[in-house]
């Protein structure tokens, strides 16, 4: 049974896909599936950092293509979950030291070890684009409902359509009032621009830059509506019909459909 | 630094001009605010009358355009203007608003192994003998893009969001940028109240990993998303607090503004509740 | 069965069969990993094993050539004398702690070893062929012992002739260390991303960031805020130490062991050294400045 890779990508920066990585693989976890988490951002790791385990980091994914050390050795295994481990980029180097050949057979060697791995990629579209790419069968697309994040969300996905691959969408850090108040695009809109497919909504929310400042996973905290989300989408990964839940913007009358949704 | 030609002999007619600075304004970390900070910067330093070309180094993700509402009059870019398609002016898009203003878009459908690292070098050493700024909007990361985006620039200004993985990625890019004439740093999105509540990395916490001087420190506030997505750049708003914050910067840039930067506390009360009943975003 | 174990910053090799044969398993042991030992200092325990004087000049010559200086031996009363001509001290009947000779320091704070700790030889001639030798046991305390995958020995270490053979990442290193000295001198803070390597000691002056690595076969000393990863004794010495303004360290790893602490660590200058089976921090007031042989 061979794990399902997937790469997290988005073209433009910051829009949350380390974040997004993190969350999902470890609700993945959470319900019970092998997850390991590959940050392909060599030379600027933070996969680790935002799962709080850059303290034990000995080994990395370049010392393993380099044949250094042994895949298993390099993993790290997050304890607070039943299966999640994560294999931490270099950050002494750069991206041109692996191949995309090389990436995509460290990734395989992963196949036997879990259910699900899913790759971090780093921002643009250059070498350490076509590695952490090279290395999946599928791909999520995270962007922000912000004209520059669409126009980068796009590019990404007509390279992504290139090598044929099932793409689907979560479309990060909504913020229902500047939706409703006209500053900010609506889901609608968003998904009309991208036409791909849609598993994710989430909403803007300032815990989490305290949480991945503080390396906890914002799904271990207790009654997190984030948290929730999170596993939302996991369970709609794994295949199930999830419907998205409807927020509303603080102190107004929610709207039955359209901009306020989230899930 | 300027560089002065030599004085003109009696009898000669042209001074050359100084040679304009060349700043990029990088991050290592992507989206914090660089494409904003580079429009706005710009669009600040032209105001007062200095002549400022600005650069996207972002090949194939292009956006300066867009943050600054030029993107319909764009007809060309770099590569046009490297691989001899087009002159360097008729590429230089001009802003209706900002008369000393000029944008030399970056290409949308090309890949950043496509500039020649030594002709970028060049182009922004010509568009030096034009202009008092060059700014340079790096890329995210540290890869070909962000090589070809630094080589140019004497200066860099280090744009950092409050969070370690952004430090951590500055840290980084300060370390490639290695002697340069002026490395300065800009705070990105502050959020005083969650910084008092201890959520939030503040000033303090950024600099003592980053050390650098800083030019200044930008609070977090929706207006920065909504004029980014309109293209109409704070700095020509009169009213923002972000739009005055830039134009603070680009007065340090520019040597007339000596002032320290200012961190943005949390609001008070009695301020919160006047924005809550309709005060300015 | 002849153990080598570690205690505080000794080794005791306790013996409990002739000495001959002991020798020669412990020659097996050492011949496993040679440069591992180099520079260590050691006590063996004859325990009620009675010895000759060859058998006993045997031992010692095993143990030197492994870079391993006996400070003294404990066992039966009649060693004494054979030891005297040796001028190897004594130890009497007692064990390693109580001879009490390193005071032992007050320990704040002892940093905890992660669990999933590896033990890690560095070998930085470039060829880390004794990736084999990495162990992946819990309590990484240097000296249990498991087969190799790979026999291959690591490569021997320079010998005494200085070799400053730093291997620097930085583009405008100020001042590095010139050749005839084993310490690698830098001044400015290391960023993220940046490595130094030295065979012998490394001292920086300035930062060094989250991020950057310094992996010295000797003493790492930073004049300011160590806060990225530092691998002091990284051929094996386990009586390097690290030193450092301010000791927040992402990970330190010193010799073979490897400790991150999740607790905030004292302010003021710190060391971290090797104590028992664990890296220990110590503020410096109460540390133990104990010295070391030749710089490996």
């Amino acid at each position: 049974m061979s794990a399902r890779r997937i790469v997290l990508t988005s073209g433009k920066g910051g829009v949350g896909k380390t974040t997004t990585t993190a969350n999902l693989g470890a609700a993945l976890a959470k319900r019970g599936k092998r997850v390991v988490l590959v940050d392909a951002d060599i030379g600027l790791r933070n996969l680790d950092l935002v799962l709080g385990l850059e303290k034990r980091i000995v080994f990395d994914l370049v010392e393993v293509v380099e044949g250094r050390c042994q895949l298993r050795q390099a993993l790290i295994k997050d304890k607070r979950f039943q299966s999640l481990s994560v294999l931490p980029a270099a950050q002494t180097r750069d991206k041109a030291s692996v191949s995309e050949q090389q990436f995509a057979e460290v990734v395989n060697g992963l196949d036997e070890l879990a259910d699900y791995v899913l790759i971090d990629c780093p921002a643009g579209i250059e070498h350490g684009f076509r590695n952490a790419v090279a290395g999946a069968a599928e791909a999520i697309v995270v962007t922000t409902p912000e004209v520059s994040s669409i126009r980068d969300a796009d590019r990404v996905i007509g390279k992504l359509n290139e090598r044929d691959m099932p793409i689907r969408l979560i479309i990060n850090r909504i913020r229902p009032e500047m939706v409703r108040t006209g500053d900010m695009m609506s889901v609608e809109d968003v998904v009309d621009i991208l036409n791909v497919k849609l598993v994710g909504l989430i909403p803007d929310d300032e815990e989490v830059i305290d949480t991945t400042n503080r390396g906890e996973p914002i799904v271990l905290v207790p009654d997190s509506r984030l948290g929730e989300i999170y596993e939302k989408i996991a369970r709609r990964l794994n295949g199930e019909n999830v419907a998205f839940t409807t927020l509303s913007a603080p102190g107004i009358f929610s709207r039955l459909f359209g901009q306020r949704k989230a899930g | 630094m300027h560089e002065l030609q030599e004085d003109p002999a009696p009898g000669e007619e042209t001074v050359k001009r100084p040679r304009g600075r060349a700043i990029v304004i990088t991050s290592g970390k992507g989206g914090v605010g660089k494409t904003t900070m580079t429009a706005n910067i710009g669009t600040a330093l032209a105001q007062g009358g200095a002549k400022v070309a600005l650069v996207d180094a972002d090949v194939g993700l292009r956006n300066l355009d867009i943050v600054l509402g030029l993107e319909a009059r764009v007809r060309s870019h770099v590569l046009d203007v490297l691989e001899g398609r087009v002159t360097l002016d008729d590429a230089l898009v001009t802003d209706k608003r900002v008369p000393t203003l000029r944008l030399l878009a970056a290409a949308q459908t090309r890949e950043k192994d496509e500039v020649d690292t030594t002709a970028m070098h060049a182009l922004i050493d010509t568009l030096r003998e034009q202009f008092d700024y060059v700014l340079i909007d790096c890329p995210a990361g540290i890869e070909k893009g962000f090589t070809n985006a630094i080589v140019g620039a004497d200066e860099a200004i280090i744009v950092c969001t409050p969070e370690v993985a952004a430090v951590r990625d500055a840290d980084r890019v300060v370390g490639l940028l290695g002697n340069r004439e002026s490395i300065k740093l800009i705070v990105n999105r502050l959020r005083p109240e969650l910084v008092r509540r201890g959520k939030m990395l503040s000033v303090e916490d950024v600099n003592a990993i980053l050390r650098l001087p800083l030019l200044g420190v930008i609070a977090d506030e929706p207006g920065v998303i909504i004029s980014t997505n309109k293209g109409e750049p704070l700095a020509l708003d009169v009213g923002s607090t972000a739009g005055a914050a830039y134009r603070a910067i680009a007065g340090r840039i520019a040597g007339t503004n000596t002032s320290k930067p200012l961190i943005p506390q949390p609001a008070t009360f009695l301020q919160k509740l006047g924005s809550f009943f309709g005060g300015r975003r | 069965m002849t153990t080598i174990r570690g205690r505080g910053r000794t080794l005791e090799i306790a013996v409990d069969r002739a000495l001959p044969t002991a020798t020669a398993e412990i020659r097996a042991q050492l011949e496993e990993r040679p440069a591992f030992f180099r520079g260590s200092r050691a006590v063996v325990n004859l325990g009620l094993v009675e010895a000759d004087l060859a058998s006993l000049v045997a031992l010692r010559l095993v143990l030197s050539e492994f870079g391993i200086t006996v400070d003294g031996v404990s066992g039966v009363a009649a060693l004494a004398p054979l030891l005297a001509e040796l001028d190897v001290p004594y130890l009497g009947a007692t064990s390693v702690e109580e001879v009490a000779v390193i005071p032992r320091p007050r320990v704040k704070r002892n940093v905890s070893l992660s669990d999933g700790a590896r033990s890690l030889v560095a070998d930085f001639a470039g060829a880390r062929a004794d990736l084999a030798a990495r162990r992946t046991e819990r309590e990484a305390a240097a000296l249990e012992r498991r087969n190799p995958k790979n026999g291959a020995p690591v490569a021997p270490p320079a010998p005494a002739a200085p070799v400053a053979s730093a291997g620097v990442t930085i583009p405008d290193t100020p001042q590095s260390a010139p050749a005839g000295i084993s310490t690698l001198y830098h001044r400015g803070t290391l960023r993220g991303g940046q490595t130094l390597h030295n065979l012998g000691n490394i001292v920086v002056i300035g930062d060094v960031n989250p991020g950057a690595e310094l992996i010295a076969s000797g003493d790492i000393l930073v004049f300011g805020s160590l806060r990225g990863v530092a691998h002091a004794g990284a051929q094996g010495d386990l009586s390097a130490r690290v030193v450092a303004l301010e000791l927040a360290p992402t990970q330190l790893r010193i010799a073979t062991m490897i400790a991150a602490s999740d607790d905030a660590l004292d302010p003021g200058p710190q060391h971290a050294y090797i104590l028992g089976d664990r890296i220990a921090i110590v503020p410096h007031a109460a540390a133990d400045l104990g010295r070391r042989e030749v710089p490996v």
